[in-house]
C-alpha cells in the first residue's frame, strides 16, 4: 500500500508539472550546440552532425526584415557566406517565420529570392515549425551562430556592432567574421555573446 | 449672417496663429508621425528648457525604449543645430513591455515624449529666434518591422520674459513624471543565485501604501529574460522580484541598472511609478538574508496553520474521508496498537503536505504564478482523483475487494496494516487541498513568500494540526472509550460515505467541465464506466473464493480496464484543455442576482482613483468553500441589497484555471490562494478590508456598513 500511496502521489506531482510549459533551452556558449535536423527549400534534409568536423554558422533570417535587408542590399551578408564558402565553412540560414506570418515562403520562393540577392549560403533550413528557432532561443533576424568543428557553439549574438537599418551606417566590428577568423586561428574568440539585434522571430 | 461666419472665420485663425506649436515640421513614416515639440512657447536667454520628440505611432504599432528587449532598436535623436546649444541627453519615460511569445520588448505604443533638456545660450537676444534640428530614426514594429526616419525642426522666439505654456507643456509634463527618480529611502539590493537575478527592496518608514505589481526594465544587454515572467515576493518590510537571467550570457555586470515600475507609486497614491534602480551586486547570502522572516510572523503563522489545520477536518470536502477514517479507529482502538497507526495517518499526511508544498515552492522558483490548490488547476490532476475517489467508492458500496487493500483504505482494522493508514492520510490531504480553512488562507500566504524552509514549516504545522485529532485519539487509550463499538451499523455507514464520495466525483467532475470543457467531463464520464466495469468484474470472479485461474483472468482484465480507461481520459482531457485555452466560463459561481464584472487590476485602479466603492471574489470552482461562501453568502437579499446601496462595483477574479494575473492579485495582498474578499470603500487611497474566509450575511453587511 505504501508504494501505492507514492506511486500516485508522484504521479499527480509529475501531471503538474508536466502541465507547466517547458523551459527554453539555449544555445550557451562553451556548451555542445543542440543537434538538430531540417529539410531545406530543395527537400533535401541537413542535420547538424553532417557536419562534424566543420565550422557551422546559422543565420537566423527573414528577407521582408529591413534589419536583413540592410545586410543583403550592402552585399555584407553575401561576402561573408562567400568568405565562409571559402574557408570550408557551412553556412546554413533558417528561417522560422510560422506560416501565413511575415518572411515564411514556399521553398520555390526562396529559391528565386536568394538567387535575386546573390546569396551564397550552403543550404536555406525551413523551421516553419519554430522547432530549431525556440532549441537555440533565437530572438531576432538576423541572429548568428556558430559552432566549431568539435560541435561547440563559440558564438550567440547579433551579426555586428551597428544595430540599425540605415545601409549608409558602416559596422566597425563583424563579429562572425571576427570570431570565425580568430577561432580559426586557434585563439580564444573575444566577443563570444552580444545581444541579437534586429525584427522579433516571427514564430 | 455672413459677417458673423466671416468673423469666426478670423477669430478662429487667429486663435490658431496664437496657439500653433511654434513653427514644428512634423515628419511621417509609414505608421509613424515624429515631431520636435516644446514646453514652452518662447525660450529666455540663458533659461534651460525641455523639448522633446514625439512619436505618434498608428494604432498596434510600437516603438522601442533604450534597451529594446529580445528585438527591435532604440530610438535614436542626432542634434545638428549650431554650436552653442547644449542638449541633453535623450530621456526616456519608462516603457512598457511588449509581448509575442516567446519573446517580449519594451517600447511604447500609442504617443511617447521622448524627452531632452536644452540650454538656450545666454547671449540670445529677444526679437531673435532659436532654431532647433535633430535627425530622428526609430524602428516602427507591429509583428513585421519597418525603419522610420526624419529631421525634425522647431522654431522659438526669443523674449525676454517667458510666455505662456505651449500645447505640449502637460504632455510633456506627464512624459517626466514618467522618468525614473531615485529615492534614497527606497534602499535596493540585488544577487545572482540560481540563474536569477534577485532584487530586495526595503521601503522607506513613511511609506504606507502599496506599490502593486512591481515590473523591472533593464537598461543593460542581456541581463534577465524580457519574456520571463518577473516572480514578486512580498516581505514584511518590501519585497523581492525574482527576475530570469538572460539564457545565454553568465557574464554579469558589477552593477545593474534599470527601471522598476510600481504602478501604484513610490511615494504613495499617484506618486512617480518609476524608481531609477542603480545597484551594485552582492553575495546572494547577504540580500537575502536580509528578508529573513520575523521569528514573530513567522511563529503566528505557525499557530495559525495548526489551527487551521484542525479546522480543516470539519470542511466539507474532507469530511467523507476522515468520516471512514473514524471507522479504523473503531476497530483499531480494541487492538492496543492504535498509536501505530496514527502515526502512520500522520506520517501519511504530512508527507503528502511536504510533496504538494515542495512541488509548489519549485514551480514558483521555476517563475510560475501558482497558489495553494493549484494541483486542481491541472486537469489531469483531476482526473485522476475523481477516478480514485470513484474506486473508493464503490469500494466502500461492496462492489468489489481487493484482498486487504482498498477496504482498508479508510483504515479500517488491524488488517489494512500501516500502510493502510499512510494512504487514508495521503487521501485526506489531497481532497482536502480544495478547501481553505479559516486561518489558513493567511498562514499559507506568508509561507510562499518566506525562504523555502520558513514556507515548509508552515506547511508541516498544517499537516500536524490536520492529524492532530487521531493523532491525539490513537494516543490516548482513554480517549478511545468514547468511540463507538464496531458493529453491522459500520457496513452502513460505510455504505452511506461511499455517496458522499460520489457526490465529490460529480462536484471534481463539474470543475473539469468549467476547465476543459463539456467534452472532456464525457471522456471523464465514460472513463469512470469502465472503471466501474472493471471494479465489478474484480469483485465478481477477482476475489479469493474463485478459482484460480479465473481470478488471474479477472485481475489482469481489471487491470487493463483500469490503466486503459485512465490513459484514454488523460488523452482526451489533455487534447480538450488545450482547445480551450480561454479563461473559465463565469459559470462558475452560482446565479445570485449580481452583475459581476470580470477582475483585472486596471479596472481596479480606475475604480479606486474614481472612488468607487469595489468588492472583489477572488474564487474558483474547485474551491470548496469558495462554493459554500457563494451559495450561503452572496445569494442573501440582505447582502445584495447593501451592496447596491453602498454603489459597489462586483469584479469576481476566476482562478479556476491557472492565471498569472490572479495569481500576481493573490500575492499582493499576501495570499496565494482562493477565497478572498476584498472590500474597498468610498475612500480613495484608503486600505482595503479583508472579509474572513467564512463568510456570513451577517459579516458582509457589517463590514460594508462600517466602511461606508
Amino acid at each position: 500500500m505504501k508504494r501505492k500511496a507514492f506511486v500516485m502521489a508522484a504521479l499527480s506531482l509529475a501531471l503538474v508539472a508536466a502541465n507547466v510549459s517547458t523551459v527554453q533551452a539555449d544555445a550557451l556558449v562553451g556548451q555542445p550546440a543542440p543537434s538538430f535536423t531540417a529539410a531545406d527549400t530543395n527537400g533535401k534534409s541537413h542535420a547538424l552532425a553532417d557536419f562534424k568536423d566543420k565550422y557551422v554558422v546559422l543565420e537566423w533570417t527573414n528577407y521582408d526584415c529591413p534589419f536583413v535587408v540592410k545586410q543583403y542590399s550592402t552585399q555584407a551578408m553575401q561576402e561573408m557566406q562567400k568568405m565562409a564558402a571559402g574557408k570550408g565553412v557551412v553556412w546554413l540560414s533558417v528561417n522560422s517565420s510560422a506560416a501565413g506570418k511575415q518572411g515564411n515562403y514556399p521553398a520555390e520562393k526562396w529559391n528565386t529570392l536568394a538567387k535575386e540577392k546573390g546569396a551564397a549560403p550552403k543550404a536555406i533550413l525551413l523551421d516553419g515549425d519554430g522547432k530549431i528557432g525556440q532549441l537555440y532561443g533565437a530572438k531576432t533576424t538576423p541572429h548568428m551562430y556558430i559552432i566549431n568543428p568539435e560541435g561547440k557553439l563559440i558564438y550567440n549574438g547579433a551579426i555586428d556592432d551597428k544595430p540599425t537599418t540605415d545601409a549608409a551606417t558602416k559596422p566597425q566590428t563583424n563579429y562572425v567574421a571576427a570570431a570565425l577568423t580568430e577561432s580559426m586561428a586557434g585563439k580564444p574568440v573575444t566577443v563570444a555573446t552580444t545581444r541579437p539585434y534586429g525584427c522579433s522571430v516571427k514564430y | 449672417m455672413r459677417w458673423l461666419t466671416l468673423v469666426m472665420f478670423w477669430l478662429a485663425v487667429g486663435f490658431a496663429v496664437l496657439t500653433a506649436p511654434v513653427a514644428a515640421i512634423p515628419v511621417r513614416s509609414a505608421h509613424t508621425e515624429a515631431e520636435l515639440v516644446s514646453e514652452v512657447r518662447s525660450v529666455q536667454p540663458g533659461r534651460p528648457f525641455w523639448v522633446a520628440l514625439r512619436l505618434k505611432m498608428d494604432p498596434e504599432w510600437h516603438t522601442y525604449w533604450l534597451n529594446p528587449g529580445d528585438s527591435g532598436t532604440a530610438t535614436t535623436l542626432q542634434w545638428r543645430q549650431p554650436a552653442g546649444i547644449q542638449a541633453g541627453p535623450l530621456r526616456w519615460p519608462y516603457p512598457q513591455r511588449i509581448s509575442a511569445p516567446p519573446l517580449a520588448s519594451y517600447g511604447y505604443e500609442g504617443t511617447v515624449y521622448l524627452l531632452s533638456e536644452i540650454q538656450a545660450p545666454a547671449d540670445l537676444k529677444p526679437g531673435a529666434k532659436l532654431a532647433l534640428r535633430a535627425k530622428a530614426e526609430w524602428l516602427e514594429c507591429k509583428v513585421e518591422c519597418l525603419p522610420g526616419a526624419g529631421t525634425v525642426a522647431l522654431e522659438l522666439p526669443v523674449q525676454a520674459e517667458a510666455t505662456a505654456p505651449s500645447v505640449h507643456a502637460d504632455a510633456i509634463a506627464s512624459a517626466r513624471g514618467r522618468l525614473p527618480v531615485t529615492i534614497a529611502d527606497w534602499k535596493l539590493r540585488a544577487a545572482v543565485q540560481e540563474g536569477q537575478l534577485i532584487l530586495r527592496a526595503t521601503r522607506p518608514e513613511w511609506f504606507a501604501g502599496e506599490t502593486g505589481p512591481v515590473t523591472f526594465f533593464p537598461e543593460q544587454d542581456l541581463l534577465i529574460e524580457p519574456a520571463a515572467p518577473q516572480v514578486l515576493e512580498s516581505r514584511p518590510d518590501g519585497f523581492l522580484l525574482k527576475l530570469k537571467r538572460s539564457a545565454v550570457s553568465t557574464a554579469l555586470p558589477e552593477r545593474i541598472a534599470g527601471v522598476l515600475v510600481a504602478p501604484a507609486g513610490w511615494r504613495g497614491t499617484g506618486s512617480e511609478q518609476a524608481l531609477s534602480a542603480q545597484v551594485a551586486l552582492e553575495p546572494a547570502a547577504a540580500v537575502l538574508s536580509a528578508g529573513a522572516p520575523d521569528l514573530a510572523g513567522l511563529l503566528v503563522a505557525v499557530g495559525f496553520a495548526f489551527l487551521g489545520g484542525i479546522i480543516l477536518n470539519l470542511m466539507p470536502c474532507v469530511l467523507p474521508v476522515l468520516s471512514i477514517k473514524v471507522l479504523g479507529f473503531v476497530q483499531e482502538a480494541r487492538t492496543g496498537h492504535a498509536w501505530r497507526y496514527g502515526l502512520a495517518f500522520t506520517t501519511g499526511v504530512l508527507a503528502s503536505f511536504w510533496l504538494l508544498a515542495g512541488g509548489l515552492l519549485l514551480l514558483r522558483a521555476g517563475g510560475e504564478q501558482l497558489g495553494w490548490g493549484f494541483q486542481l488547476q491541472s486537469p489531469p490532476f483531476l482526473v485522476i482523483l475523481c477516478a480514485v475517489l470513484f474506486l473508493f467508492g464503490l469500494n466502500l458500496f461492496g462492489i468489489f475487494e481487493v484482498g486487504t487493500a482498498l477496504t482498508r483504505l479508510g483504515g479500517a482494522g488491524p488488517a489494512g496494516g500501516l500502510g493502510g493508514s499512510f494512504f487514508s492520510g495521503v487521501l485526506a490531504t489531497t481532497v482536502a487541498t480544495p478547501c481553505t480553512a479559516p486561518f489558513m488562507g493567511s498562514a499559507l500566504g506568508y509561507a510562499l513568500t518566506q525562504p523555502a524552509w520558513a514556507a515548509l514549516l508552515v506547511f508541516t504545522a498544517l499537516g500536524l494540526g490536520m492529524a492532530s485529532p487521531y493523532l491525539l485519539l490513537s494516543l490516548s487509550p482513554a480517549l478511545l472509550r468514547f468511540v463507538p463499538k464496531p458493529g453491522a451499523w459500520m457496513e452502513t455507514f460505510k455504505q452511506a460515505m461511499g455517496f458522499l464520495l460520489m457526490g465529490t466525483v460529480v462536484w471534481l467532475g463539474w470543475v473539469l467541465g468549467l476547465q476543459a470543457g463539456v467534452s472532456a467531463l464525457a471522456a471523464l464520464l465514460a472513463a469512470l464506466v469502465v472503471l466501474g466495469a472493471a471494479a465489478w468484474a474484480l469483485g465478481k470472479w477477482g476475489h479469493m473464493a474463485a478459482p484460480a485461474p479465473t481470478r488471474l483472468t479477472a485481475r489482469v482484465l481489471a487491470a487493463l480496464g483500469i490503466v486503459g480507461a485512465l490513459g484514454v481520459a488523460l488523452v482526451g482531457v489533455e487534447q480538450q484543455s488545450a482547445a480551450s485555452s480561454g479563461p473559465a466560463q463565469a459559470t462558475a459561481s452560482p446565479s445570485d442576482g449580481i452583475r459581476w464584472e470580470a477582475f483585472s487590476p486596471q479596472r481596479v485602479a480606475a475604480l479606486r482613483a474614481a472612488g468607487t466603492p469595489v468588492f472583489i471574489d477572488f474564487t474558483a470552482a474547485w474551491c470548496l468553500s469558495c462554493q459554500v461562501n457563494e451559495r450561503v453568502a452572496f445569494s442573501s437579499p440582505q447582502v445584495r441589497e447593501a451592496f447596491a446601496r453602498g454603489g459597489f462595483v462586483m469584479l469576481k477574479a476566476d482562478w479556476t484555471k491557472r492565471d498569472a494575473t490572479i495569481a500576481q492579485a493573490l500575492a499582493q495582498f499576501g495570499r496565494s490562494g482562493v477565497p478572498l474578499y476584498v472590500l474597498y470603500g468610498p475612500t480613495a487611497g484608503a486600505p482595503p478590508r479583508i472579509l474572513p474566509e467564512v463568510l456570513t450575511p451577517d459579516i458582509i453587511v457589517k463590514a460594508i456598513q462600517e466602511l461606508l
